[in-house]
Formats: C-alpha cells, structure tokens, sequence
C-alpha cells in the first residue's frame, strides 16, 4: 500500500528551543524510518477462503461446555478426550495437529466468534458480505478492491506499469477473488501454475462504448496483462525456492501455498494471495456414523491444517517469514445443533485464524456459551465484527492509514491488535489525538517526538522524574495534522523523563528514556 | 457499465420487430439460441423468415438415452442404455459401474450439444441446469432423470417444473430433502427455493427477513417438506430411483407463512402438501419477475438497466403471468421483439466455456462421427477442457450456478481472466492447428474442409474471410484484421493463388497432396480468429 510522504509532513521547527538537528542528521533519521517502511512494502497477506460455511464449532472446541454440546451435536460431537488442547477452556479438531503445533509456538492466533450483525444465511448474499466488507449496500467492490482502488488509480488500464510490474493480488486458480474486485475491474490475477508461459497473441480492438466495446477492450486487456503478469510470475516462479518438506503433494491447498512460497521468494511484488478451498457446506455426513473424528470435515481440516503447516515451515526456512502473515475465512459458521444427517446447516458465527510471525494475540475471545436445550435454528451470537479484522489487518499489516481505512466500511471501526508484532516503523502508527511518539526511545540524547495538533497553539517541555522542568522543546502554532519535532537534550544524565505535550486540544505526558 | 448513452436511441420494446432480416440478425438470433450455429444455418433462418426460424427454434426434439460404452459395466451390453439397469451389490463393484455410467452420461450430453438439431434445446437444458444448480448425485440413473425432467420440460411451465424439481430425487438429494424429516428439519431445500429458484431474495429489511420472505419461512417450508425419501439408490433389485413421501416423517402441524405470502397458511396435505406452497410462492408476482430477469441475463445481456427493469422485464413478467407461467410464450415474444435485436445487445455477452468450444466445433460442422466409444470419449476431452476453462456440466460451483450468470457487476466477464485468456488460445490452438485430442487412433480436430465446401463461395479468399468472421463474430472483425486473416489463408501470396490452390483441390477428391496446403492454411486462419477477442463475445 502507499505510504503518506511522511518525510514532506516533517516538520522542522526552528526557534526557540534547543532543537538542533541539522541536515545530515535529519536525513539519517528520515532515511532510517523509510527503509522500515519501506520493508512494509514487502509484505504479504495470504487469505485461504474456506467455502461453504466452516462448522466452527467442531474447528475450535469449547471444551468447557462439553456437556451442552453433546446435547446439541451428539451424533457429530468429537470425543472430549480427543480434541487436542489450545488452553484448558478450548481446542482443536484432532486432525489439525499441524495447526495445534503453530499455536503452541505463537505461529497460530485464533479469532472466536467472528461475524456481523444480524447474519445473513444465504452463501451467497453472506461470501459477498465478506468478500465486500459491506453490509448494508449492494455493494459491487471488495473490501481489498476499494483499498487498491485508492492507491492505484485508474487500474486496470494504466498497469502493469514501470513502478508496479506485478500483479498486486494473486488468485490461486482460474478464477479471481471479488475480495479483489475494484471500480473497473478486479485487482487479482489468477494463477493455475506459476511455471506456465504466456505469449498470446493481441489484437486492433477499440471500445466504441457498447457493451460489445466493453468486452473488446477487456479481453484485450486481459491478453496484454496475461503477458505481462504472467512473465513476471513466471520470471519469479524460476527464481524462487522451496525448501519445507512438510507439503503433501495431494493436498490441493499445499501445492498452492508451495507455489506462493515460490512466488514471494522469488521476489514477485504481490501484496495479496487468495487459496480457496471449497465443500465446507456440510448439510449431510459431516462426519461418519461410525467415527465422528473422520469424515468429510475431517478431512478438509487436515488439508487446510496440513498445508498451513507445512507453508509456515517453507517460510521460516526461506527466512521471509515476518514478511507473510495468513488468514482464513469463511462466510458463516454452522448451526449449534446438528441435524439427522450427521450435518450441520447454516448458522452464525465462527472461528478465524490468523497465521504468522508477526501475531499479537493466540486466542482472542471467549468461548461460545452453548445453549443446555436445543434452540432451533440458533447459532453462535457473534462477538467480533469480521470487518473489525479487516480493518486491523490493513492498519497493523499494511500500516494505512487509519483515515484511510474508515471509508472503505460502514460502521465505525473498532481496532484490534493482531498483526503488530514485528514493528513497521512509525509512519504505521495511527496516532489519537491523546498520543505521542518518541523516537528513538530509548534516547541517546537525539530524538523526535511525532504526534497529531489541530490548528492549534502546541507547547512541549521535557520534565525528569522530580517534575522538574529540564527541557522546552517547541512552543508555537502548528497546523493541523502530524508532525515530527525533533528535538536534542543537552547537559542531562541518564534516565527516565517526562515529555509533556499541551495542546487546546488536550494535554498529555509521554515517558522516554536517556541512555548516555 | 458501459456507456450506452441516455438509451434515446435503445428500444426496450417487445413488439414485433419489422427491420432488416439479414444474415446479421439470424445470425445473433441462432448464436445465443444454439451453441455453434453454421453458416448454412444462418442463411436458412435468412431465407425462413423470424418467425419460422424462432418457431422453429422453440421446439424441443426428443432424444435417445445414453449408453454403454465402458468394458467395466458388467450389468448393460455395449451399446445400449443403463437407465433402468440394477447396481451391482458389491460396493466397490458398484462404484466401479457408476464411473463407467457418469462417463456414458457425460459423453452422451456433450454430444447432444455437439450434435444439437436446429433447436434451443441444449441451450435450454443448460439454463435450468444453472438455474437448479445441483451437481449429479451418486446413482447415474437418478442423475439421468433429473436432466432428462429439466430438458423436456424446459419450455413448459415454470410453477410445474419447480414442482418436478422439488420431489426429483436427484435434488432431494442434492439439497438434503431426502433426509429432511419430521424430527430433524433440513432447511437446505427451502432455502435456496426461495432464495434462487422463484421468488429471490431482496435487501435484508430486517432481522431475518430478506423482503420477500423471512427465515420464518425458510423453517416453515422446511417443515412442509418434510418426509420425501429417496428409495432404490444404486439399487441390485429396483431398476429406477425413486421419491417416496412417507407420512410417519412428515411435519403435519399447520405452518403459517410471513406477510411476504399474505400470512398463509399450510396445511396437513400429504403427499400434495409441498405443491400447495409452491402454488402459494407462485401467487406472488415477484416469482415471474425473478425468472425473467435470469431469461434475459442468459439470452439478452446481463445489464438490467433501471430501463430493461421497468419495460422488457415487466412486459415479460405480464406475459409470463398471463400464460400461467409457461415460458415458451415469453421467449416467443423476446426473440422475435425489437428489444432483442437491438443493435446495443448485440455482442453483449462473452462466450462461458461451453459456447466457446461448441461455437468453435459446431461452428466448422466438426462432429464426432467415429465409433460410440470413440465418440463419447472425445466429448469426454471436452469435458475436462471446459471445465479447466470454468464449467463442468454436472458441477455448477454453487446451487447458485455459474457466477458469470449472476455475479455482479462483471457477469459473463467472469468466464475470462488473464490465465483462461491463455487456456483458451491453447485449447483452441490444440483443436485447430495441432490435432486435437486423440482418441483409439482418432484425432478430434476441426474438420475444416467440410467448413470451407459449405461456405458461401470457397474459392474466393476474400469470402471466405467473410463467411468466417459472420459464423464465428458476433460483430465482424475490421478490415485490418480481416487483411491479416486473409494473408494467414493466403499465406501473403495475391488472392487468385488461393484461387488456384482450392480448385485444384476440388479436382482431385482424395488427394492429399492438394487437400493439405488447403487444410493447412484454413487451419492456420481459423486459430488465428479464435484467438481473437472478438470470437469470444457473443
């Protein structure tokens, strides 16, 4: 995603104070952050769409409500002993022992009761619900198409271009995502197999601007693109690597994940890749009569679990693992009950993961409490808002800009803390207007404090642990949005002080620490 | 959406229309009637007039039965059909014979739509089977009858048809009516009835409630059709599948419906109870609305203007509603109306899979004509090749269909993106210029010979160029691109050579010597067109 030019929002304030940076310095510090950001750039999200309506209730277990559930599932329930443990209150399927693995390791975060308010049972109304990260309208982009649409106007026509030569999504298969689906056209490319070679031949059309010249000017598009793209693919294919040997060649979902792996090692630029595993509609024989740990849940389970797996082990090994972070979806959990066909039909809330090096979290959110009678039709009442995830993903992994984010939904969005554990750099902050930002901090004297004003008079001191004031920093008018002072503290020993913003809009104190 | 302007100049008219019937206008008519239709075929319906030729069309001939040809079906002989055969009782036996029956299902529906008569039968048949959705189910035979309902009935009369659908045994499989019962309602069925096979489901007003009905009745049609049993599923003793109502599962309380059906209500009727709600269903307008705007995505254009909404949909709607829901008087009306050939629709939808590889076959008069055998597997190859390129007969993706059908905002744009594009090339490429599949010694290319004898005038370069961009474009090519296909078929040389080569062919039949160059050069041409954008707009 674009970045704010941050470095043309810097400002320098000039009297007054001890504020002595000067040119050299200044560049260094402004070189520093953008090569963070600029590691931002290269990051990847990996979204495996589990379609059909995943039963979250036999995905993550609730074993502290065991009794209820096999009163509401008992011909589908997985024996309590077998469920594998995440913590004393929750667990996983037996197949995922893959996944249970991650977990343990801080690889795997699990998201309970995601949804959106009053649920849509419908696949396909609630996969757009998902797809758009819309509600309300009809909507007709994505929820990734309309961020894309933000930063890179003009799409599909104006790309690839010299500055952006790759796809920006990648759609694992033949079709492409509408998570990806833009004003004009969707920002994914989808790829089959990154080996293959494209050279199609084009052809004198033009868009006379009937629906026929909207098809010319597509299919034209799309062989130019398909050249294009597809030779950078290919190009990146070559020059990557693989190097877990924990993928099963008959796993449809690991032979995709090994593709990607293959793909961002060799240095292909796209910041999305879309998997897709289908059949999670499980109306009958969920699971079998006879065992209900195997059966057609099971084993799309243990795909998706075993090809996780097996990708997170490929990155770890290609070292490009703080780059990509994963998740999964699906467009609705399944009823808490089960009915007589050993299935499960159509229901509310489920589980998300979210997979990589960079997770803030393991298990967010309580379990869901089971009903002890059968309700008909109930199931489980969401808790966190699905676009909620969205939003934080694009804020934590991406590091847009909150102001940025809020358009692209409906509702207010809430902010989690899921993907911020290898830090960005500031420029992915989202200050409030309650907030600073020292940096560096610790200080080893030099240091610059970012933080948002109105138009609005702004007076900042620097006080040590007496509350004595030891330092003035900057007072002056400043206008509205954010700035960067930078500031040098003369003449004081190490320790812990006090920086104290005072603003019309709200005062505040923010610690940092001087190293000598 | 495109720009088409302020519409001024677009008749939204269902009358009749009274223009110029030209090869142009036969040929859209036959193009999104037929999957590949000739150029014989347009200059008949030339010749015919509208009228006949759309009478014609909206006929539906019968058809035979798929038969064996796989040496692992121990129950049929060769050659005749296993639609009413046993399974055997062995499970693994079984399963066996009902792979050699898909494959014999498989080849014998792609060769109706390789062969198909001047008809919109296989067209039709493909619509209702996007419209259902299901995929076929485990015993080939109940899969059989189910297409075998949609195709024959798929002119007659839309309430009766849902009707047949819901109790046919391949759906209630498919849906999970054959294990929805008294005491553990499946809503599977019920839901996707109202939601995608009749009244369609609006904006969400409310908690549980989509406009037209409400979760309340999704439960409530559950419950009516409750205790529908599926008997004699790969059966060694019945010879047909069959639904069965069995009373002791049936719901029988009484279930009301929502305000979105006038509160009515359902009573204990039997066997009969389910048609008692789908005629309550039927009494809602929006019924006859829904099903028009699915005909005229699939046959016009999937653009539904707030123009084509308040004039072409609504006309056909109160056709639909007059004629009591019989769809043959509704098409009757749209392909011979002045809205359907409208300059603007023409060329308004891109070929799905299927049409792009029987327009390209049936439109070079390429048929299988081999041994059954032979023939059914070479259909089977195009089997796999369409659904490589996104659609499988027997596997919708969803109960929805096709997203290309109903997606928006890009539609039938969805059939190709930047790796089919490549698919397609090379698929095409596959069957015009190196061979095609091969099958026991038998290439499944592009017959191009009989394709060139039957043009208007073989011998002239130029004609033939223009027989071919008629047959296979739904708007011409231009005359840039028709010099560069003409210097394919000419290979660079003045015309009169291709004059020469082609008659010297005609004077020694049999001669490959002669045939070749002609064969080679036509080949060549003809990739080159599929390869073109416009081949793939219909």
């Amino acid at each position: 995603m674009k970045r704010r030019n941050f470095v043309k929002n810097m400002v320098l304030a000039s009297v007054g104070t001890p504020i002595l940076l000067n040119e050299m310095k200044f560049q260094s510090i402004a070189k520093q952050l953008f090569n963070v950001a600029k590691s931002a750039e290269d990051r990847v999200l990996v979204i495996i769409r589990l379609n059909g309506g995943n039963d979250g209730l036999n995905t993550v277990i609730p074993r502290d409500q065991y009794a209820n559930l096999t009163t509401q599932r008992s011909n589908i329930i997985i024996p309590e002993t077998s469920v594998l443990p995440l913590t004393t209150e929750t667990g996983l399927h037996p197949v995922m022992l893959g996944m249970k693995g991650m977990f343990d390791s801080g690889k795997l975060g699990v998201i309970q009761n995601v949804g959106y308010p009053t649920q849509n049972r419908s696949h396909f109304r609630s996969m757009d619900i998902w797809s758009s990260g819309l509600i309300n309208s009809n909507a007709t982009t994505g929820w990734l198409g309309r961020d894309f649409d933000n930063h890179y106007p003009n799409y599909p026509a104006d790309y690839p271009s010299a500055q952006y030569p790759d796809p920006f999504a990648i759609s694992m298969g033949y079709e492409v995502s509408s998570t990806c689906q833009g004003l004009m056209a969707n920002f994914s490319h989808s790829v089959n197999n990154p080996f293959d070679v494209y050279n199609l031949n084009g052809s004198g059309v033009i868009n006379d601007g009937t629906y026929y010249g909207s098809h010319m000017e597509y299919l034209k598009t799309l062989i130019d693109q398909a050249n294009a793209y597809g030779g950078q693919i290919n190009t990146s294919a070559n020059a990557g690597n693989t190097l877990s040997t924990m993928y099963d060649p008959t796993n449809p979902l690991a032979v995709q994940l090994q593709y990607v792996a293959q793909m961002i090692s060799g240095g292909l630029k796209s910041k999305v890749y879309i998997l897709n595993v289908n059949e999670f509609d499980t109306h009958s024989a969920q699971v079998l009569s006879t065992n209900t740990m195997q059966g057609k849940h099971a084993d799309l389970m243990k795909i998706v679990s075993d090809a996780i797996a097996a990708f997170q082990d490929d990155l770890q090994l290609l070292g490009i693992a703080d780059r990509v972070a994963g998740m999964t979806f699906s467009e609705f959990g399944r009823q808490v009950a089960s009915n007589a066909s050993l299935g499960t039909d159509h229901g509310d809330a489920a589980p998300m993961f979210l997979f990589g090096n960079c997770l803030d979290f393991s298990l967010m959110g309580p379990n869901p409490v089971i009903d002890s009678n059968v309700v008909n039709q109930a199931g489980v009442p969401m808790q966190i808002d699905f676009r909620d995830v969205y939003a934080s993903i694009l804020k934590d992994w991406f590091g847009v800009p909150t102001n940025e984010i809020q358009p692209l939904f409906e509702h207010t969005v809430t902010y989690y803390n899921l993907l911020g554990a290898c830090a960005v750099g500031l420029e992915e902050e989202e200050l409030s207007k309650q907030q600073a930002i020292i940096y560096p901090n610790p200080s080893f004297g030099q240091s610059s404090i970012r933080f948002v004003a109105e138009n609005e008079w702004v007076k900042i001191d620097v006080y040590d642990i007496q509350m004595k004031k030891v330092a003035e920093v900057y007072d002056g008018q400043l206008n509205a949005g954010t700035h960067d002072i930078s500031f040098e503290l003369l003449g004081l020993g190490a320790g812990q002080y006090f920086v104290n913003i005072q603003k019309e809009s709200g005062t505040f104190t923010t610690k940092m620490v001087l190293v000598r | 959406m495109p720009d088409q302007g302020t519409g001024n100049d677009i008749s939204y008219s269902l009358t009749p229309y009274t223009g110029p019937w030209t090869k142009t206008e036969s040929a859209h008519l036959l193009r999104r009637l037929m999957f590949g239709p000739t150029n014989q075929q347009m200059l008949d319906a030339v010749s015919n007039g509208m009228n006949a030729t759309v009478t014609a069309l909206l006929q539906i001939p019968t058809v035979g039965e798929p038969l064996t040809i796989s040496p692992d079906e121990t129950f049929v002989p060769f050659g005749t059909t296993w639609v009413n055969a046993l399974y055997p009782t062995d499970q693994a036996q079984s399963q066996v014979i009902q792979n050699a029956r898909n494959i014999s299902l498989a080849g014998y529906h792609y060769e109706r739509m390789n062969k198909e008569p001047f008809s919109i039968a296989e067209k039709m048949g493909l619509f209702w089977v996007n419209h259902f959705g299901a995929t076929a189910t485990f015993d080939a035979r109940a899969s059989f009858d189910y297409y075998a309902l949609l195709r024959a009935n798929s002119l007659g009369n839309f309430k009766q048809l849902v009707k047949d659908v819901a109790i046919n045994p391949n759906m209630l499989l498919f849906l999970n009516g054959a294990s929805n019962n008294l005491f553990s309602p499946n809503e599977n069925f019920a839901r996707e009835l109202l939601e995608l096979f009749t009244i369609g489901k609006g904006p969400q007003i409310g908690a549980g409630d989509y406009t037209n009905y409400t979760e309340a009745d999704v439960a409530a049609g559950a419950k009516i059709f409750t205790g529908w049993i599926v008997e004699g599923l790969r059966s060694d003793t019945v010879t047909d599948v069959t639904a069965t109502f069995t009373p002791s599962l049936h719901d029988t309380t009484t279930k009301t419906l929502s305000a979105h059906f006038g509160g009515a209500t359902i009573s204990a009727n039997g066997a009969n109870e389910y048609a008692d709600y789908i005629d309550v269903i039927f009494q809602q307008n929006e019924v006859a609305l829904f099903i028009c705007r699915k005909l005229y995505r699939y046959f016009v254009n999937y653009d539904l203007t707030a123009a084509v909404e308040s004039t072409v949909i609504q006309d056909m709607s109160t056709t639909l509603l007059a004629n009591n829901y019989e769809i043959l008087p509704v098409l009757a009306e749209l392909f011979t109306s002045e809205h359907f050939y409208d300059i603007s629709v023409r060329g308004a939808l891109i070929k799905g899979p299927l049409d792009m590889m029987y327009s390209m076959l049936n439109g070079t008069e390429t048929q299988t004509n081999f041994d059954l055998a032979t023939d059914y597997e070479m259909q089977l190859n195009v089997y796999w090749v369409a659904e490589t390129l996104g659609q499988a007969y027997f596997e919708p993706p969803s109960v929805a269909g096709w997203p290309a059908y109903y997606q928006e905002p890009s539609f039938s744009k969805l059939w190709v993106n930047a790796t089919h594009i490549k698919e397609r090339f090379d698929i095409s490429a596959w069957f015009a210029v190196f061979g095609g599949p091969l099958v026991n010694g038998n290439n499944f290319r592009l017959n191009v010979l009989t394709f060139l004898d039957n043009l208007s005038l073989p011998s002239d370069a130029v004609a033939v160029i223009d027989d071919m961009c008629d047959v296979f474009t739904p708007k011409n090519v231009d005359a840039t691109q028709k010099l560069i296909l003409k210097a394919i078929l000419t290979n660079s040389l003045p015309d009169f050579e291709w004059t020469l080569q082609y008659n010297e062919y005609l004077a020694n039949p049999g001669n490959t010597t002669f045939s070749d160059p002609v064969r080679t050069r036509l080949e060549l041409t003809l990739n080159r067109l599929f390869q073109m954008p416009e081949f793939h707009t219909m």
